[in-house]
C-alpha cells in the first residue's frame, strides 16, 4: 500500500515530492500534465534566487529535480474521483490509453490547481482557439501586427497585455472595474506602452466574429455599446479551482478546497496544497511552500495513524 | 512517416509535446508560427482554427497535445 498519492504535478506537488522522497516515503504523482499553471506563466522574475526565468523552464526544473529524486511521475492520468474507502483513499480516473485506472494510498495530496474562468458570453464558445484564447502566452504569437483585446482587471491581464504589446500592433485592455488590482509595478509598465489603450468601467458584451474573431463588443459606464475590431481576443478573469472530483472535501464559496496552515481538510489523510485551496495569494512560491508544510504533515499523519 | 508540429516559442503544450515526442523516438519537423507566416497560415488553413500544437502526421491533424490521439495515429 502506497504511503501517499500526490494528485497534480506543478509548484506544489512537485515541490512536496521532493521533500516526500527526502523521507523516503512510498509514493507517486498522478497527474494529467507536469507543469500545470507554471508552464504557461511567461516570463517570471519573482521565484527567490532566480531573477529571471520563463514558466516552461522553471516547470522542467522542478521535473528534473523530483525525477533527481527518482519521483515516479505518472502523466496521462486525469483523475476523476478522489474518496475515502475504508481506511485507505482512492483515486481513480482516465488515463491516455483509453482504459481507466484506479490506485489506493493511506494518505492523498490534492494539488491539481486552477483552470481559466470564461467570461460567458454570446461568440465565446464559438470563437474558441479561432481568435479566442484564455493563454496569451501560448496564443499571443499568433497575432503579430493584429489589432488584440485583452479582458480582465488584475495582474493576469496585465502580463498578458504586456507581452501582447511587444506582439500585436494595438492591444484594448477591457478592465469591467475603475481600476487594476495587481502589482504597480505591472500597472505602471502597462500605462506607459505607447500602443496599448486601457479601456476601464467596460463590461464585454460579445465576441464578434465569422469563420474568426473579427470584434469584441462592450458597454460603458453610460450604457453605450461600441465596437472593437480585434482580431484576437484573450479572457483573463480569474481561475476555477480543480476541486470537484474530490468526494466530502469541503469547499468555500469560491470552490477552493478549505485547508488549515499546514495544508489538512476537514477529511483527516486527505491534504490539499497550492492554487486549488483557501491560500489568498496565488503566487507560485507560495504553493511551493504550501506543498512542503503539507507533505510536513502528512509525514506527522502518517506516523500518528500508520 | 513524416511529423510535422505547429508551435509557438511560449507554448507550454508545445514543450510537453516534443518532450513527448522525443522519448518516443519521434523524429519531427517544427514550425515556429510566432514567426513563420506561411506556417501559420498553413496551420489555420489545416485546422480551421489558431490554437498550439497542432501535429500532422502524414496528413492526418491532431489539434492540442491529445497523447491518446497521438499515441494512436503514430502507432506507439
Amino acid at each position: 500500500m502506497l504511503d501517499l498519492i500526490i494528485v497534480g504535478a506543478s509548484a506544489a506537488g512537485l515541490a512536496a515530492s521532493v521533500y516526500a522522497a527526502r523521507r523516503r516515503l512510498n509514493f507517486k504523482i498522478i497527474t494529467g500534465d507536469v507543469g500545470g499553471e507554471v508552464a504557461t506563466s511567461g516570463e517570471i522574475e519573482n521565484w527567490p534566487g532566480v531573477i529571471h526565468t520563463t514558466g516552461i523552464e522553471l516547470a522542467d526544473q522542478f521535473k528534473a529535480h523530483a525525477q533527481a529524486n527518482n519521483v515516479v511521475i505518472e502523466e496521462g492520468k486525469w483523475a476523476k474521483r478522489v474518496a475515502r474507502e475504508g481506511d485507505f483513499f482512492a483515486v481513480s480516473g482516465d488515463s491516455s490509453n483509453g482504459s481507466g485506472f484506479k490506485d489506493q494510498a493511506k494518505t492523498v495530496l490534492v494539488a491539481t490547481g486552477v483552470h481559466p474562468r470564461e467570461l460567458n458570453l454570446p461568440g465565446e464558445k464559438e470563437f474558441r482557439n479561432k481568435g479566442l484564447s484564455y493563454c496569451t502566452v501560448c496564443d499571443g504569437p499568433l497575432f503579430s501586427g493584429q489589432a488584440v483585446a485583452t479582458v480582465g482587471g488584475g495582474n493576469s491581464v496585465l502580463e498578458s497585455a504586456i507581452m501582447l504589446s511587444g506582439i500585436a500592433s494595438k492591444v484594448y485592455v477591457v478592465n469591467k472595474n475603475p481600476k487594476f488590482k495587481g502589482e504597480q509595478v505591472l500597472i505602471d509598465k502597462v500605462s506607459h506602452l505607447a500602443n496599448v489603450e486601457i479601456i476601464y468601467e467596460a463590461m464585454t458584451q460579445s465576441i464578434l466574429g465569422d469563420k474568426f474573431v473579427n470584434g469584441l463588443e462592450y458597454r460603458d459606464k453610460a450604457g453605450a455599446v461600441h465596437k472593437l475590431d480585434v482580431g484576437g481576443v484573450f479572457v483573463h478573469i480569474g481561475q476555477i479551482p480543480n476541486s470537484s472530483f474530490v468526494e466530502g472535501v469541503e469547499l468555500n464559496e469560491f470552490k477552493e478546497i478549505k485547508v488549515d496552515l499546514v495544508g489538512r481538510t476537514n477529511i483527516p489523510g486527505l491534504f490539499a496544497a497550492g492554487d486549488v485551496t483557501t491560500i489568498p495569494h496565488k503566487q507560485i512560491v507560495i504553493a511551493a511552500g504550501q506543498g512542503v508544510a503539507a507533505l510536513l504533515s502528512i509525514v506527522d499523519y502518517l506516523n500518528k495513524n500508520h | 512517416m513524416s511529423v510535422k508540429i505547429y508551435t509557438t516559442p511560449t507554448c507550454a503544450f508545445c514543450h510537453a509535446e516534443k518532450e513527448f515526442l522525443k522519448e518516443h523516438n519521434i523524429a519531427f519537423e517544427e514550425l515556429d508560427v510566432a514567426v513563420n507566416a506561411q506556417a501559420r497560415e498553413e496551420m489555420i488553413q489545416k485546422t480551421g482554427q489558431m490554437g498550439v500544437p497542432v501535429t500532422d502526421i502524414d496528413g492526418e491533424i491532431v489539434v492540442g497535445f491529445d497523447r491518446a490521439r497521438l499515441k494512436k495515429v503514430l502507432g506507439l
